[in-house]
């Protein structure tokens, strides 16, 4: 079977201005500019079959951006190969572009000023879709992902939850082969997270989407993907299946008690005390050794509680737990399955 | 699996929804329609009393009013696409365009395209039901206008294509202004916003002559007051020539803008 994402020795490479400071450093970075070369991403290779669902994982500034910016031929890989759908996505973008999808968090494609459903029907023009065959598709995903009393305001007057919606159904309108997802949950609270999650990993189902999707948020990854390719500096660090990953990095949650008088000692295996102030204590809790019901139960059973959540470890905490593993050659490093 | 082959609907659409989002914004087009209320009013007694004593250069008082009528009619009726450019780059909006099956830049002309569309039927209806009363009349020959509305229409897609192009230059300079204000300033002055080129320096006359200005304001305003068709179609042909020249700069800096986003990332 043709891979959906195939991509060989890609390596992306930016070059970045240097400024000295001062006034004589503007005057000399103008007549003689200096710049220093940017490893985005340097040697990357994986493939993902046609219907997978996989997080792209990294820390900040890792590459994932930039590999997706690759992958849907807005940037063009300094040296490497790509192929989406069989197709070069640096030689073919408008070809591809009419079998990709892509929702970017931080970005909206939704006019600002003007009711989705204006987007929607300038999509349906810009992915030329018959005007009949528009109208299913659109009332059928408005139907099923529940925007329709969102479609006729401005967006700039919806919720980021809300407006997060419209952008995923404007972005499954041409009904996209493979789906890039950028952060689509950032800045989303918890109940918008699940919805967003739930209607990706449907539109999915629905359809056998390919899905690519990067998150700072681990319960994304847990609840969307059934893989997970971690990079780290440009470099490809892990590609696991998600269930591996729960198992070796994601045993770990964090249990916050809010308490009336001082926090009480939660003395149970696998529990340690992440911080602790005057009423209140964070526990990180290893899930593998004890359960996180039994924490909340000997908390409750120690003293009056105000207020307690439980929480996924930050990314960058589960990013760090695999780099050191793969540093110390504990098994995560690799493309190893 | 192909691509459908290019067509102009979604450039027609997106084109749409600028006239659409400039009927919506309606405080910004109220407030065009005053400011141009405004000037035309202050100059019909400004030029009243300058040319009490007579015409000067053929031209009297009620024909430069209708003359600056025209100039301001383009002037105001032409969108900032530049800004919207230069705010698609800062933020790098730009490279997420870039994603879709349609030409970034031609998306953002062809909107600007149809505000500019709404915005000259908004302001050339005030223009309408005003300048007559300000100027006390029509231009002697009122078939001048026939000419002047397409060749103010075109003037200022002229003017779109050009300014499309300062946009870009948001690539090196992050802030497009200073390159605009030199555009915008150059264009009141060879063009002639406020005073027919036929009152300037002849030296200056001649170096408007050749730059794209004259023809964006100065001839429209000019066919306004019943230059004639043989003037009014000099005009059209520089317009044209113009619009072939601004398409090729724009043309070539779009290509080099795509290549400071490949070395410097998006």
């Amino acid at each position: 079977m043709t891979p959906a994402i195939e991509v060989r020795g890609l390596r992306k490479v930016f070059r970045a201005r240097e400024r000295s400071p001062g006034l004589a450093g503007a005057i000399r970075s103008l007549v003689a500019p200096r710049s220093r070369e940017i490893v985005a991403v340097e040697d990357l290779a994986f493939s993902i079959a046609p219907g997978e669902r996989v997080a792209f994982l990294g820390p900040n500034g890792a590459g994932k951006s930039t590999t997706i910016k690759m992958l849907s031929g807005i940037l063009h890989p300094t040296a490497g190969e790509a192929r989406v759908l069989g197709l070069d996505p640096s030689r073919e973008r408008t070809r591809l572009a009419f079998r990709i999808g892509t929702v970017f968090g931080q970005r909206t494609q939704l006019w600002w000023h003007l009711p989705a459903r204006d987007t929607l029907d300038l999509l349906a023009a810009v992915y030329e879709i018959p005007a009949a065959e528009y109208r299913e598709r659109r009332d059928r995903l408005v139907e099923s992902f529940g925007v329709g009393p969102l479609l006729d305001r401005p967006v700039r007057g919806l919720s980021l939850g809300e407006r997060m919606r419209c952008e995923i159904v404007a972005s499954l309108l041409h009904r996209p082969e493979v789906l890039f997802l950028d952060e689509p949950t950032i800045g989303l609270d918890v109940e918008a997270k699940a919805a967003v999650r739930d209607l990706v990993l449907r539109a999915s189902a629905e359809r056998g989407t390919t899905l690519l999707l990067t998150s700072h948020d681990p319960s994304d990854m847990e609840r969307v993907c059934d893989r997970a390719i971690v990079i780290h500096q440009g470099r490809l660090l892990l590609d696991r299946p998600v269930a591996a990953l729960r198992e070796g990095f994601l045993r770990t949650k964090l249990v916050t008690l809010d308490t009336v008088e001082a926090p009480p000692a939660v003395d149970l295996p696998g529990v340690t005390v992440s911080s602790r102030d005057a009423h209140r204590v964070v526990l990180h809790v290893d899930t593998a050794r004890t359960p996180v019901e039994s924490v909340v139960a000997a908390a409750m059973a120690a003293g009056r509680l105000r207020d307690l959540t439980v929480a996924d470890p930050p990314m960058e905490d589960v990013v760090r737990a695999i780099y050191a593993a793969a540093g110390n050659g504990s098994g995560a490093g690799g493309a190893g399955e | 699996m192909t691509a459908p082959a290019p067509t102009l609907a979604p450039y027609l659409a997106v084109a749409r929804i600028g006239a659409r989002h400039t009927f919506a914004a309606r405080g910004e087009a109220v407030g065009r329609a005053f400011f141009f209320g405004v000037l035309l009013l202050i100059f019909s007694q400004l030029w009243a009393a300058v040319l009490a004593r007579g015409p000067v250069a053929g031209l009297e008082a009620r024909e430069v009013l209708w003359y600056i009528a025209v100039t301001e009619w383009i002037v105001l009726s032409i969108p900032m696409v530049h800004l919207e450019i230069e705010q698609d780059v800062r933020s790098g909006d730009v490279a997420y365009r870039l994603a879709r099956p349609v030409s970034y830049l031609g998306m953002r002309i062809a909107e600007a395209l149809g505000a500019l569309l709404a915005r000259l039927a908004f302001v050339g209806v005030v223009a309408a039901a005003l300048v007559p009363a300000l100027a006390g009349g029509f231009p002697r020959d009122p078939r001048g206008l026939l000419f002047a509305v397409p060749l103010g229409a075109l003037a200022a897609a002229v003017a779109v294509l050009f300014q499309a192009a300062i946009g870009l230059a948001a690539f090196w300079l992050q802030d497009c202004s200073p390159v605009y204000w030199i555009w915008q300033k150059l264009t009141f002055l060879l063009g002639g916003l406020l005073l027919p080129l036929d009152l300037y320096p002849g030296w200056l006359r001649t170096i408007a002559r050749w730059s794209p200005f004259e023809p964006l304001l100065y001839g429209p305003a000019r066919a306004a007051l019943g230059a004639g068709a043989v003037e009014a179609a000099a005009t059209a042909g520089k317009l044209v020539l113009w619009a072939a020249i601004a398409t090729a700069l724009l043309g070539a800096v779009a290509r080099r803008a795509r290549r400071a986003l490949e070395v410097n990332g998006g």
